[in-house]
């Protein structure tokens, strides 16, 4: 990471995660990690709001879907599941699976030149 | 003060134990099968994983049940929650008891004890094991209670709720008999329904998926409850201590309830249970919370367990490092605040009888 203020992270571009991984960040003390889905980036806050797990050390996953009555998989690499009780968030919108009630706080996340900025502001 | 009547700790692979084998059980540990021993497993696998995914490597681990380091132990739990005293319950040691050769599982039973003490007891002075028997072999696991029961290293007897039979048929009094001699608790904990020698985990037949399984799991635990009060073994045993360990709160209170209704009709048969079986659970029988029953609002919970006389039966248990671990202040936050000091410690410190003191 290059810089972190009390309301903002910056970081070269180039470290940006890879599709299926977390790069992981704190601003004023909040755990953030940064996610990539389907080739734009994501910021969730580091805790589950099911029981308060850090959720970024999850395992990142497909979905299984039932479409038209068969088994297929979901978008790519779109679902972040908790490493505690394994509910299932989608990255994109941070929202629960299982309980659409419960969402992952989300970050906003902007380009910046070479540099990508994450801050507390809600996306 | 905190302390946690459910961590799981456990042996890799049987491998591990190599060291406090006898020869010929070792001998069999290596030799059976193609690859050695194997245990008898569940035929339904979590689909996202046994364990908490934070507090072991999938890349390194190679057994079934991935392989918790005390360093880990300390470091994601005991330290982390300020843990003061932790029961250890076993993993894949408690397949033992659902094997069919009763004599192999006798032998493995002492190694699994043997090991744990040196590996983890004698190494850690916050945690307490629970020692494991071959259940299907009563005396055998007398005998291998009376062997270590007296050490401090261990605060209890360890039973799970797979089985053939139920825990108070007499079959079973050379066990409850040792406990009560040694006067050591009794933890009945759901694992391995369905597996081995143990009977199904419902009449109904074998459940298709994973989740129906975990939501039925505590069948096993249910059975050995009435069968323990229906004959009396606390009569008979008086000193006995029973924990019920991971098979929710809410079902026991409607057993009981039925139970006691049916007493009044039945008590001909078991002329042994004297007492209204309900009156017995208060002075012999306590209960983890973890998993903890969540409805939405938690005032329903409360309600539904309050006959359990919950600020005298509750204790606090986590199930580390499994998959539906109970944070400590989150379970004790969805209980009431004047149950909260019984449940966070001193019920387990009464009832394992824990060197722990009360806080200045």
């Amino acid at each position: 990471m290059r810089s972190t203020s009390q309301r903002e992270a910056r970081l070269p571009i180039d470290d940006a995660p890879q599709e299926g991984t977390v790069h992981r960040l704190e601003i004023d003390g909040h755990r953030i990690g940064l996610v990539r889905v389907d080739g734009s980036l994501h910021a969730l806050a580091d805790r589950c709001p099911h029981r308060g797990a850090p959720i970024c050390s999850g395992r990142i996953t497909t979905p299984i879907e039932v479409r038209d009555g068969e088994l297929g998989l979901g978008e790519r690499a779109s679902i972040l599941r908790c490493p505690w009780h394994k509910w299932e968030f989608e990255i994109a919108t941070g929202r629960c699976v299982v309980d659409p009630r419960l969402r992952v706080r989300k970050y906003a996340v902007r380009l910046e030149g070479d540099e990508i900025v994450v801050t507390l502001e809600h996306p | 003060m905190l302390i946690d009547c459910d961590i799981h700790v456990g042996h890799e692979t049987l491998a591990d134990l190599h060291d406090y084998l006898d020869g010929p059980t070792r001998e069999l540990v290596s030799s059976s099968g193609t690859n050695g021993l194997a245990m008898p497993s569940y035929p339904w696998n979590h689909p996202a994983g046994w364990v908490r995914q934070d507090v072991y490597d999938r890349d390194t681990s190679v057994g079934g049940f991935p392989f918790l380091s005390l360093d880990t132990l300390r470091e994601r739990h005991l330290d982390r929650y300020e843990v003061s005293m932790g029961i250890v319950e076993p993993d894949e040691a408690a397949a033992f008891a659902i094997i069919p050769n009763s004599q192999l599982a006798a032998r493995l039973c002492s190694a699994y004890n043997d090991w744990l003490l040196e590996r983890w007891l004698e190494e850690e002075p916050r945690l307490r094991g629970m020692i494991v028997v071959p259940a299907q072999w009563p005396e055998a696991a007398a005998r291998e209670i009376r062997r270590i029961g007296s050490r401090d290293e261990f605060a209890g007897i360890f039973l799970p709720g797979a089985a053939r039979i139920p825990y108070g048929n007499p079959v079973y009094d050379p066990i409850w008999h040792a406990a009560d001699e040694l006067a050591l608790p009794v933890a009945v904990h759901t694992h391995f329904e369905s597996v081995g020698i143990a009977g199904p985990v419902t009449a109904a037949g074998m459940p298709d998926y994973y989740g129906e399984y975990h939501t039925l799991c505590g069948s096993g635990m249910y059975g050995h409850f009435v069968s323990i009060l229906c004959h009396g073994v606390f009569e008979r045993f008086p000193s006995t201590r029973l924990a019920m360990v991971e098979g929710g709160l809410v079902p026991f209170v409607g057993f009981l309830w039925r139970l006691d209704t049916n007493w009044k009709s039945c008590r001909g048969e078991m002329p042994w249970c004297k007492r209204r079986p309900s009156d017995y659970v208060w002075d012999h029988v306590r209960f983890a919370t973890q998993p903890l029953e969540s409805p939405d609002d938690p005032d329903q919970l409360v309600r539904a367990i309050e006959f359990l006389r919950p600020a005298e039966t509750l204790m606090y248990a986590s199930d580390f490092p499994h998959w539906d671990f109970d944070e400590p202040e989150q379970t004790l936050r969805q209980l009431p605040a004047e149950w909260r000091e019984s449940v966070r410690w001193r019920n387990a410190q009464t009832f394992f009888r824990l060197p722990v003191a009360a806080p200045a």
